[in-house]
């Protein structure tokens, strides 16, 4: 009982850390633990699940509440890119980053009471039903979600002038950027899946330097050769916000998280966009929230699947780590569910003194050197799992990654690395398309 | 309705054709998408192509520095006066973008009763459309034009303008001499046509004819989703020059119904796809399925909602900006 509470809390204290850091994903940490361990079973330590699997969740739950600190904090984006970013980052240059923090963090306590309380008892009876009839008809599901990704991303120019063509391209530029980076980062899924260029020995980690260059890296660099300055904070304890309002964020990012976590590839961005456009809530507050809801939902979601009873569905990385060291047993269950909540709870808690830290922080170090402190990281962590190999790939990416951010379009086409890959090898035509690629 | 309500629409209309599910399962996705393109497409072709191309004779663009909004509301009573007259006029109202997420909203009412057009400026809101807080400009006359025509309204009488592309109109003298006004004249016109959704489905019926099923299945489900709000749409284009009006059971972006739709769709979906399984591990009822997965969580909603509401003083909360003009 001590030891898997202490390994939870030693998760959760660990993810602070990492959660601080800003596009350092939390798969990647796990993917060295997982080697870790690997390296410890095969010197003969065997290591045991009442504390490692405490552990890994409270990895993966307090990072998924705590990393909503350097995506409102640590992305002070330039007057023209703030369109593309959430409205948590308007917080934040209105001076109000804190109370930003704390209500995306309120959305995630409510994932985690969702994940406790509800998701949690009634996933063994319906999740298996659900993945029976679904099972057969993933392809085409996927198919349908990279189509109203495509479809439905708003034209944001031509809205003044003269009637005509001039109008027309001006609006479409943002609508072609996406397409475009949503094909250019297809093929580089195609182009990994098939004969990627990293090593066999780190295969692991194969998609790890793509999905740097394309998420991580551009924030990175934007941040670090933003001109904003960041207005003085504002800590006002009092969020704003009630019962009914905590409700509808906790539907539409409990849909979204949970769509995500369920199906496979769909990530808790998608699950997002998917959830909001479906809800139509228009207040922001609900919005920030929802998000919240929706990235803890998808992420120790995804993870707390593995464990259910007649389930134990692997969706996520975190599942995938844990399902090479491990076999879930029914008890585990129990486990997993008390550990999201202590680690849920004890992430919250630690939330307003990590905040307000980093906000003195930021007082003292200006959020570019945070910026490119954090780049020189993860450019360190990429070079030393993948070496040569694995910074060239990112150095692709980050150029297929930049193109949202220039042009203004969804960054979510990037997706396309792992969208548009594995809906074609479910739907069976993978192969033949690697082969006009000259992939085979 | 929203596109994820249409576009899911769609999604659902393709699951209740027998050999889009028998396709499915043997890997073909195509009937599927088909389903999706088809019931977002009217809205696309409206949003994404045709309004960029649609020409206004007169464009209304306010300055930013200067809030003054009476020569706004001399245009738009102008633009009826000519209407009158027996010229049909097309009027836009640009927006005003004041940065990358702020945008200046005004108000434009035209009132048939009084003849007079009445204009006023309004709080920033970001593009979410959310006042910021203390934006009202300190001084906020009202513009007022008046006009020698017997105005019919054909939409709202009070067009807000804010965020991204501002709304037009056109207005035109009909045969008993009253000026019409039609609201976005662009949207849901000959893209929101039956005939439309026909054609597209016999051309498509060339390759196959249960592809033209699906599309046209899609199609109409768009239009009836449509005709369920205010505006309504040009239903059988080329034959009707006109709209047909909405039966004003709600507003396309009300998130009760959008929602709503949006769910039914995916247990419709659900549903679809078990019935078509041979020999089911699991065994489910239509009645017990939809008590479920709708009813009593939609119930348990309801009343949470209002309970909480309740606690905490009995109003929900708006997001609408109290001013008009």
């Amino acid at each position: 009982m001590i030891l898997p509470a202490v390994a939870v809390l030693a998760g959760t204290v660990l993810a602070c850390f990492l959660a601080i850091l800003p596009g350092l994903h939390i798969y990647n940490v796990m993917g060295l633990v997982a080697m870790l361990l690997y390296a410890l079973n095969g010197g003969g330590v065997a290591s045991m699940p009442e504390v490692t699997i405490p552990f890994l969740i409270g990895l993966v739950t307090g990072w998924s509440v705590l990393n909503t600190i350097p995506s409102v904090l640590l992305g002070a984006p330039d007057e023209s890119a703030i369109f593309t970013v959430l409205p948590g980052q308007k917080y934040l240059m209105s001076g109000r980053g804190y109370e930003g923090v704390m209500m995306i963090g309120a959305g995630s306590l409510v994932g985690v009471f969702m994940l406790v309380f509800i998701i949690g008892p009634l996933a063994p009876k319906f999740l298996p039903v659900l993945r029976c009839v679904l099972n057969p008809h993933l392809h085409w599901i996927l198919w349908v979600i990279i189509t109203f990704i495509l479809i439905t991303e708003w034209p944001k120019g031509g809205n003044w002038g003269p009637a005509g063509w001039r109008k027309f391209f001006d609006a479409w530029s943002t609508l072609g950027a996406g397409l475009l980076t949503f094909m250019l980062s297809g093929l580089l899924g195609f182009l990994l899946l098939y004969r990627s260029p990293v090593s066999v020995e780190n295969a692991f980690q194969n998609i790890m330097p793509a999905f740097v260059g394309l998420f991580a890296i551009p924030w990175c660099l934007l941040n670090a050769v933003s001109g904003a300055e960041v207005p003085k904070q504002i800590v006002r304890e009092d969020l704003n916000i009630n019962g009914d309002l905590l409700l509808r964020s906790g539907i539409a990012g409990g849909i979204g998280g949970g769509f995500a976590a369920f199906f496979p590839v769909v990530t808790g961005g998608v699950g997002g966009l998917l959830a909001g456009h479906a809800t139509a809530q228009r207040d922001e507050r609900i919005f920030m929230m929802s998000q919240g809801v929706s990235k803890t939902v998808y992420y120790t979601g995804a993870l707390m699947l593995f464990f259910v009873p007649g389930l134990y569905l692997t969706r996520g990385g975190g599942a995938w780590i844990i399902r090479g060291l491990y076999t879930p047993r029914t008890c585990d269950f129990y486990l997993a569910l008390g550990s999201i909540a202590l680690s849920g709870a004890v992430s919250f808690l630690l939330l307003s003194p990590l905040t307000k830290w980093t906000l003195k922080l930021m007082k003292k170090v200006d959020y570019r050197w945070i910026s490119v402190f954090a780049l020189a990281i993860i450019v360190a962590l990429v070079f030393s799992i993948t070496r040569w190999t694995g910074l060239f790939v990112m150095i692709v990416a980050t150029g297929i990654g930049l193109l949202p951010v220039l042009f203004g379009s969804r960054r979510l086409n990037c997706l396309g690395m792992l969208l548009l890959p594995i809906a074609c090898n479910m739907s069976g035509i993978g192969e033949p398309v690697a082969a006009f690629l000259g992939l085979l | 309705m929203k596109g994820i309500a249409h576009f899911i629409s769609g999604v659902a209309v393709a699951s209740f054709c027998p050999w889009a599910v028998e396709a499915a399962q043997n890997g073909n996705a195509v009937y599927f998408v088909l389903g999706a393109v088809a019931g977002i497409l009217p809205d696309t072709i409206d949003f994404k192509f045709y309004r960029f191309f649609y020409p206004h004779d007169v464009r209304v663009e306010p300055c930013s520095e200067q809030l003054d909004p009476q020569p706004i509301a001399d245009q738009v009573a102008a633009a009826i006066s000519a209407a009158a007259e027996g010229t049909p006029i097309t009027l836009k109202l640009s927006t005003i973008k004041l940065s990358a997420d702020n945008w200046r909203q005004y108000r434009v009412g035209i009132d048939p009763g009084e003849g007079e057009v009445r204009v006023q400026f309004g709080p920033v809101v970001s593009t979410g459309q959310v006042p910021q807080p203390d934006s009202l400009p300190a001084d906020r006359p009202v513009g007022v034009s008046k006009f020698s025509a017997t105005v019919k309204q054909g939409y709202e009488p009070v067009c807000t303008v804010d965020i991204f592309d501002g709304p037009s109109f056109l207005f035109k003298r009909n045969e008993v001499g009253e000026v019409e006004t039609d609201f976005l004249p662009w949207h849901r016109n000959w893209s929101h046509s039956l005939v439309i959704g026909a054609l597209l489905a016999g051309l498509a019926s060339l390759v196959t004819w249960k592809a033209g099923a699906v599309i046209f299945g899609a199609y109409v489900i768009h239009i009836i989703e449509d005709q369920l709000g205010h505006m309504g749409s040009n239903l059988f284009f080329p034959v009707t020059k006109k709209r047909a009006p909405g039966l004003k059971w709600m507003h396309s972006g009300d998130a009760l119904p959008n929602f709503t739709t949006v769910w039914l769709c995916c247990l419709f979906i659900f549903w679809n796809i078990y019935a078509a399984i041979e020999n089911p591990v699991y065994h489910l009822g239509f009645i017990r399925f939809m008590m479920i997965a709708m009813v009593i969580p939609f119930a348990i909603f309801g009343l949470l909602r209002w309970l909480l509401i309740r606690a905490d003083g009995g109003e929900p909360e708006t997001l609408s900006t109290s001013w008009d003009v």
